[in-house]
């Protein structure tokens, strides 16, 4: 009964955006999307950020698909780079480059392509499927949150999001999720009416606007980043067959099945996006291979699962966004703040007020895929021009748009001020090797935390008991406070000497 | 230890004492926020609760860290060459700077003092013929460079312009 109802809202979506106006947004935001995905420095995330200032008149379904598509197509666009210059188009592509780069070298840079191409289009189609089923079984169980549980999954994600973004240096993940949360701090708080951190500035009254921020900390920052470099890169070029053999797609099924599988999973951790679900994807693939020394050589295999599992990343980092408000990725981020501005509230609500969103954002996603199916087999030596394209001349058009898209929003030179110190703060920030993601997911994350705590507290009386006794609240109370201590070094040894005492102990008991 | 990671050392040193500081002055401020006692409400629902914690949090972090690099030897004098002096003036360091420059004189100064499509112009030109012919390894001669930027800086002024203010009905900074 549930399956032909959602099959009936899928249905519904797909017939609401075919028609010529939609299928045009289609057809240039997802080809935008991969040039920009394409161009090492303009990522993902900015490349949504801006798109939502030049989308703010639009109507609310056609910004979303616009931005979706710009989404999709930019981080299937990032391994055109990874595989022709060995610079990962977006760092969801840098699993790419290990084999995607070596395959060119090997003169098959045409074919690479284009298994990177069909495995995208598999990985988004894995998430999509997962998108359909779990987001509604996930906004179901949501219900049930009240701010015990809210105020965990807001520190989970945080918390989470420092620790796997910043592998090596967790403390400055973590460091990074709370300068996050403090900046949401800023304006006025919603349970009093108090105004915090806002030092009479009237404009900081509502809080720092997301969108300034996004398009300050991965515009104009990544602008400096990559401007820094003194050396230029040489594009190789492709001459071999583009369209992939169907063999060689059926070979690897299980490799993108798995592929999919795991970076939707990954996708859908708040604030891990798809750079780490591809690489995810990749470890596991080369785990599970029957030719392992191949991986890092020019592995068809190895492209194929990290391509798949960033693509799958995608569809994976909206599920939390539609079912929670909490975003999956960065750029899934800047799409809850595009919701908001269109009048759409993700979070459990969204099902009852709006039931048919999620199977548009399906049929987009569909629509989406078969755009870049389409013009990576089709276009990819013509694509494969933007490549040459000096950042010299690029950037500074880049930070003209980074000025006039903060704000056309609300037309106040102040939100172009915010991005201004976002970009200049968040540049000496990745200098100093702190991630940018928790910073994002803090902002975003903020005020729930806030909230719920508080609300929680008074709820109870100043009794914090249910935050740690009601089920839910315990299982990602216990999750959090383990990340953050199998993240200190000597916990971790303690941890896994206790475990391989246990498991010593275990042995003989069972060899008796 | 490489070079780079004992530099990164010595700023993990400074950064993590800066967080010290600046966490504890969030902590203070956020001691000193209203209580609001007088409409009734608790402790535990006061505004700088979380701004409470956050500030602690980062005051501590910000402890570990410094520690964490003076345990690493960020007190051990970089050889000469490759101290913070070196690193800024370092070609790409100066790339840096340049652009922060060139970034700032726009925003700050040009935009609102000139008309926005003129001010967007000269920042577009600027930008591509410092980095063509000025900050670049092979750099382009400077005639091509120059007449070649004009083009560009005019489309991109003009283009930005009319999209915006026609298209978007954007009243221009």
């Amino acid at each position: 009964m549930f399956a032909f109802e959602g099959l009936g809202m899928l249905g519904d979506g797909i017939a609401h955006f075919l028609n010529p106006i939609s299928l045009f947004n289609v057809a240039w935001a997802t080809l935008l999307g991969i040039m920009i995905g394409m161009m090492p420095g303009l990522t993902a995330t900015m490349g949504v950020a801006l798109l939502v200032t030049l989308t703010y008149g639009m109507p609310g379904d056609q910004a979303i698909l616009t931005l979706l598509c710009m989404y999709v197509g930019a981080i299937y666009g990032g391994s055109r780079s990874a595989i022709l210059l060995n610079i990962p188009g977006t760092p969801a592509s840098a699993a790419t480059s290990l084999d995607g780069f070596v395959l060119a070298r090997q003169g098959k840079a045409g074919y690479a392509m284009g298994l990177a191409t069909t495995s995208s289009a598999i990985g988004t189609v894995v998430g999509i499927i997962c998108l359909a089923i779990f987001s509604p079984l996930l906004a179901e169980l949501a219900f049930d949150f009240g701010s015990y549980e809210f105020f965990w999954l807001a520190t989970f994600g945080v918390v989470i999001s420092g620790r796997l973004t910043s592998p090596d240096d967790p403390l400055k993940g973590y460091m990074a999720g709370m300068l996050g949360l403090l900046v949401a701090m800023v304006g006025m708080e919603s349970l009093h009416g108090f105004h915090r951190f806002t030092f009479g500035v009237p404009q900081l009254s509502d809080g720092v606007d997301i969108i300034p921020a996004m398009v300050g900390a991965f515009g104009l920052a990544e602008i400096l980043t990559v401007m820094r470099r003194r050396l230029d890169t040489k594009v190789l070029v492709s001459n071999d067959r583009v369209v992939p053999y169907f063999r060689d797609v059926w070979r690897y099924r299980r490799t993108s099945v798995r592929s999919g599988i795991i970076g939707t999973m990954v996708g859908i951790i708040p604030g891990v996006g798809e750079d780490i679900g591809s690489w995810s994807s990749y470890a596991a693939a080369r785990r599970a291979s029957k030719e392992k020394e191949k991986f890092g050589k020019g592995s068809y295999e190895g492209l194929t699962a990290a391509e798949t599992g960033n693509s799958a990343a995608v569809p994976g980092a909206l599920i939390p966004v539609l079912t929670l408000a909490i975003p999956g990725s960065t750029a899934a981020a800047v799409l809850i703040a595009a919701m908001y501005i269109h009048d759409i509230r993700p979070g459990p609500m969204l099902m009852i007020e709006n039931p048919g969103f999620l199977y548009q954002v399906v049929a987009i996603l569909l629509f989406t895929t078969v755009a870049i199916t389409i013009y990576g087999l089709s276009m990819t030596k013509v694509l494969v021009r933007v490549l040459a394209i000096p950042r010299e001349k690029l950037m500074p058009v880049v930070y003209v748009l980074c000025v006039i898209g903060p704000f056309a929003i609300y037309q106040r030179m102040f939100d172009v001020y915010v991005m201004l110190f976002f970009g200049i703060a968040g540049f000496i920030l990745r200098e100093l090797k702190f991630p940018m993601a928790p910073i994002v997911l803090g902002i975003i994350l903020g005020t729930l935390l806030d909230q719920n705590l508080r609300r929680g507290l008074m709820l109870t009386g100043g009794d914090p008991s249910p935050f740690f006794t009601r089920p839910i609240s315990m299982i990602i109370c216990v999750l959090t406070v383990s990340a953050i201590l199998l993240s200190i070094p000597g916990v971790t040894r303690i941890a896994k000497r206790a475990l391989q005492a246990a498991m010593a102990a275990l042995r003989p008991a069972r060899s008796k | 230890m490489s070079e780079q990671n004992s530099r990164l050392n010595k700023a993990d040193l400074w950064t993590g004492l800066v967080f010290l500081v600046f966490g504890l002055v969030v902590f203070h401020a956020s001691w000193d926020m209203p209580r609001l006692e007088n409409r009734g409400v608790s402790f535990y629902a006061i505004p700088g609760l979380v701004p409470m914690a956050l500030g602690a949090g980062l005051a501590l972090c910000g402890f570990l860290l410094a520690v964490r690099a003076l345990r690493l030897g960020a007190m051990q004098k970089l050889p000469a060459g490759q101290d913070f002096k070196a690193l800024l003036l370092d070609f790409e360091s100066v790339r840096v700077l340049a652009l922060t420059a060139l970034i700032l004189t726009y925003t700050l100064i040009l935009i609102g003092w000139l008309p926005y499509w003129l001010a967007t112009a000269l920042f577009v030109l600027a930008t591509i013929v410092v980095f063509e012919h000025v900050l670049k390894d092979d750099p382009i001669p400077l005639k091509r460079s120059l007449f070649w930027a004009v083009v560009q800086a005019l489309i991109v002024a003009v283009v930005v312009s009319l999209i915006f203010e026609r298209g978007f009905l954007v009243r221009l900074p």
